[in-house]
C-alpha cells in the first residue's frame, strides 16, 4: 500500500469512529471522496469527477463561454465497467446486420472512403444532467448543469449505410450497440434502439469526428451514433454493431431503464408515482447560465455581460428571457446568430446593478413552438430537468 | 522502406507490447509497466497515423473504513463498479439503500444472497446515510 492509501485508511477509520460517537456533521462518503481525484483521464482535460470506473465526468460551466465545447472537456458517462480501451483500426469493423439483403463490415476508412462526408453542430445532455437539484434527492449519476456539450459532428448518414445494406421491407426498429462489455453475465449489455423511420430520417448519423479531430477514446471513438435533439443514452459509443429487426427492439435499458412518466414534460409526485412509462427521447427546451457562475461576485454601477446557452430538441429557441429581481420583472435577451436547429443559441443581456447586496438571476427559454422551461419538476429517475435555473449573485 | 511500411513496423511492434501489457484496468499491472505504458502512450498520442488507439485509465479508487458489511460490499459491489458510486450520493435513508441494493442484485445481477444483501445496506447507511424523513424516493434503473 502506498502512503497515500495508508493515510487515508487511517483517515478513514478515525472518521467511522468519530461517526459512531457523535452527531456528526460530514457523513463518511463526504470524508472519502473529498477531494482526492484520480487525475485526468487519457485525452481529456481535468473535469469534475463524479465515478472513475465506469467514468462520469462533468464538464465545467466556464466551457460553456466557447459554442463548442472542446474535446477534451465534453463530458463523459459510461454504463459498465468494461469500458474500451483499445481499437485497432485495421481490425475494427462497424457491423450492419439483421432485416438486410446485403450485410457490411464497413471499416472507418470506408466511411470516410465511401460515403458522402456530412456535419452537423448538435448538443449532447445525458437524460439526468441536472440530476442533483431535485428534491427530493432521486439516486443516479449527481450531475450539475456540466452533463451536456455541443460539438461540431462529422460522420456519414445512417440513412446511407442502412441504404446500401438494402433494408428488407417489414424493418419496425434498429439497433446499436458499442465495443462496452457488461462486467457480469447477468449484466444486460448496453443496447439502444431507434425506430426505423427515426434511423432513415437523414439527420441521424455515425460520427468518426467531432470538433474535426478522432473522437477521444472516453467519447466514443472510433465512431458514436449521433441523434440531434434526442438524449445521450442514444448516442451509443464506440458503436460497432447495428441490426436492423422486423420486430420492436426489447431489453433492459430500454424496457426498465431510461424511461419517463407520460405526464406532461415527464413530472410525477414522490408520493404517487407515474404507472404509465415511455422510453425517455426528445430533449425538452432549457437554459443555462454561463455567467456569472453561482456565488460570483460582481460590481455595482457598471455593466455586467450575463450569458448563457439555450437549446431544445430541434423546433429552435424563439427567446430568452432574464430576470435579475428573482422573477419579479423580465426583459427579452439578444440571441447570438444560430448555429444550426440542434446547437447551442447563446443568449446575451447587460446589467448593471445598482447597489450592494444579494441579487437572483433567472432565464427562461422558449422554443419555436411555445414550449418552455419548468416551475417546477420531479421525477423518480432525476431525468429531464429543465426549471427555470436561479443564480445567487453577490454585488460587492 | 516507404513511410507507410514504416508505420505498419512500427504498429506491429506497438501490438506486441500491447498483447505484453495485458488489461489496462488491472492496478497491479498498470503500477509494474507505468513506464512502458507511459512510452507506448505518447509514442500513440504523437503520432496519430498508428491505427492502434489505446488508453490507460487512472485507478485510484477511494478505500472504505472496516465496519459490519465491508467485505461483502468490497466482494459484491466493487467488482463492477468503483466505491465513487457511493461516495457521489447525497446521503440516503436506510430503505433507499435497502433499494439500491436490491436493484442491483434483482436487476444487475450481482451475486449476493439477501442476508448479504441486508448487510451491504446497513454498510452502505453507516457510510452515506441520513435518518429517515418519511417516505424517501426509491431509486430506479441505470442512469
Amino acid at each position: 500500500m502506498n502512503r497515500r492509501g495508508f493515510l487515508r485508511i487511517v483517515g478513514a477509520t478515525g472518521a467511522a469512529a468519530l461517526a459512531a460517537s457523535c452527531n456528526r456533521a460530514n457523513s463518511i462518503a463526504e470524508t472519502l471522496s473529498s477531494p482526492t481525484s484520480p487525475g485526468r483521464f487519457p485525452e481529456k482535460t481535468e473535469l469534475i469527477l463524479l465515478t472513475d470506473r465506469p467514468p462520469q465526468l462533468e464538464t465545467p460551466i466556464h466551457y460553456f463561454r466557447q459554442d463548442l465545447t472542446p474535446n477534451e472537456a465534453f463530458f463523459v458517462r459510461w454504463h459498465l465497467e468494461g469500458i474500451p480501451t483499445s481499437v485497432d483500426l485495421r481490425t475494427f469493423r462497424l457491423n450492419i446486420s439483421g432485416h438486410v439483403r446485403q450485410p457490411l463490415h464497413l471499416g472507418v476508412d470506408d466511411l470516410r472512403s465511401q460515403f458522402e462526408p456530412t456535419s452537423i453542430v448538435a448538443v449532447n445532455q445525458c437524460s439526468g444532467n441536472s440530476r442533483s437539484f431535485f428534491e427530493p434527492r432521486v439516486p443516479g449519476g449527481q450531475w450539475k448543469h456540466g452533463a451536456v456539450g455541443n460539438a461540431k459532428w462529422t460522420g456519414v448518414p445512417l440513412k446511407s449505410i442502412l441504404d446500401r445494406a438494402q433494408v428488407k421491407a417489414g424493418a419496425v426498429d434498429v439497433s446499436f450497440n458499442g465495443l462496452d462489455a457488461p462486467p457480469l453475465p447477468s449484466v444486460a449489455d448496453f443496447v439502444k434502439a431507434l425506430s426505423i423511420d427515426h434511423a432513415r430520417d437523414g439527420e441521424v448519423m455515425i460520427a468518426y469526428a467531432m470538433n474535426d479531430q478522432p473522437l477521444p477514446m472516453v467519447n466514443g471513438f472510433p465512431l458514436r451514433l449521433i441523434v440531434p435533439g434526442w438524449y445521450g443514452t442514444y448516442w451509443v459509443k464506440a458503436l460497432s454493431d447495428i441490426a436492423v429487426l422486423p420486430q420492436a427492439f426489447s431489453n433492459f435499458w430500454t424496457d426498465k431503464a431510461y424511461r419517463i412518466p407520460t405526464t406532461p414534460n415527464g413530472t410525477e409526485s414522490p408520493k404517487d408515482l407515474a404507472k404509465d412509462t415511455i422510453p425517455i427521447n426528445r430533449f425538452n427546451v432549457r437554459s443555462i447560465f454561463v455567467r456569472p457562475e453561482p456565488e460570483e461576485v460582481v460590481h455595482p454601477g457598471i455593466p455586467n455581460e450575463i450569458e448563457g446557452v439555450a437549446f431544445d430538441s430541434g423546433y429552435g429557441i424563439q427567446r430568452v428571457e432574464v430576470s435579475t429581481d428573482g422573477g419579479t420583472s423580465w426583459a427579452d435577451a439578444r440571441l447570438d446568430p444560430e448555429i444550426g436547429k440542434y446547437s447551442f443559441r447563446r443568449w446575451r443581456a447587460s446589467w448593471t446593478p445598482r447597489n450592494r447586496g444579494q441579487y437572483r438571476l433567472m432565464a427562461r427559454a422558449t422554443n419555436t413552438v411555445g414550449d418552455t422551461q419548468s416551475k417546477a419538476q420531479w421525477n423518480r429517475s432525476g431525468f429531464m430537468w429543465n426549471v427555470i435555473q436561479q443564480v445567487d449573485v453577490k454585488v460587492a | 522502406m516507404s513511410p507507410k511500411a514504416n508505420i505498419l513496423v512500427l504498429s506491429l511492434g506497438l501490438v506486441a507490447l500491447l498483447a505484453g501489457c495485458g488489461r489496462p484496468a488491472n492496478t497491479s499491472q498498470q503500477a509494474a509497466h507505468g513506464f512502458a505504458r507511459d512510452q507506448m502512450k505518447s509514442m500513440l498520442d504523437s503520432n496519430p497515423e498508428i491505427p492502434v488507439h489505446t488508453i490507460v485509465l487512472p485507478h485510484d479508487e477511494p478505500i472504505f473504513p472496516p465496519g459490519p458489511g465491508r467485505d461483502e460490499f468490497v466482494t459484491a459491489c466493487v467488482v463492477c463498479h468503483s466505491p465513487r458510486y457511493i461516495t457521489m450520493q447525497p446521503r440516503f435513508s436506510p430503505a433507499t439503500w435497502m433499494s439500491e441494493v436490491k436493484k442491483m442484485k434483482d436487476v444487475y445481477g450481482a451475486h449476493i444472497s439477501d442476508e448479504q444483501a441486508l448487510h451491504i445496506a446497513d454498510y452502505l447507511f453507516s457510510i452515506n446515510g441520513k435518518a429517515s424523513t418519511g417516505q424517501g424516493p426509491k431509486g430506479t434503473y441505470g442512469e
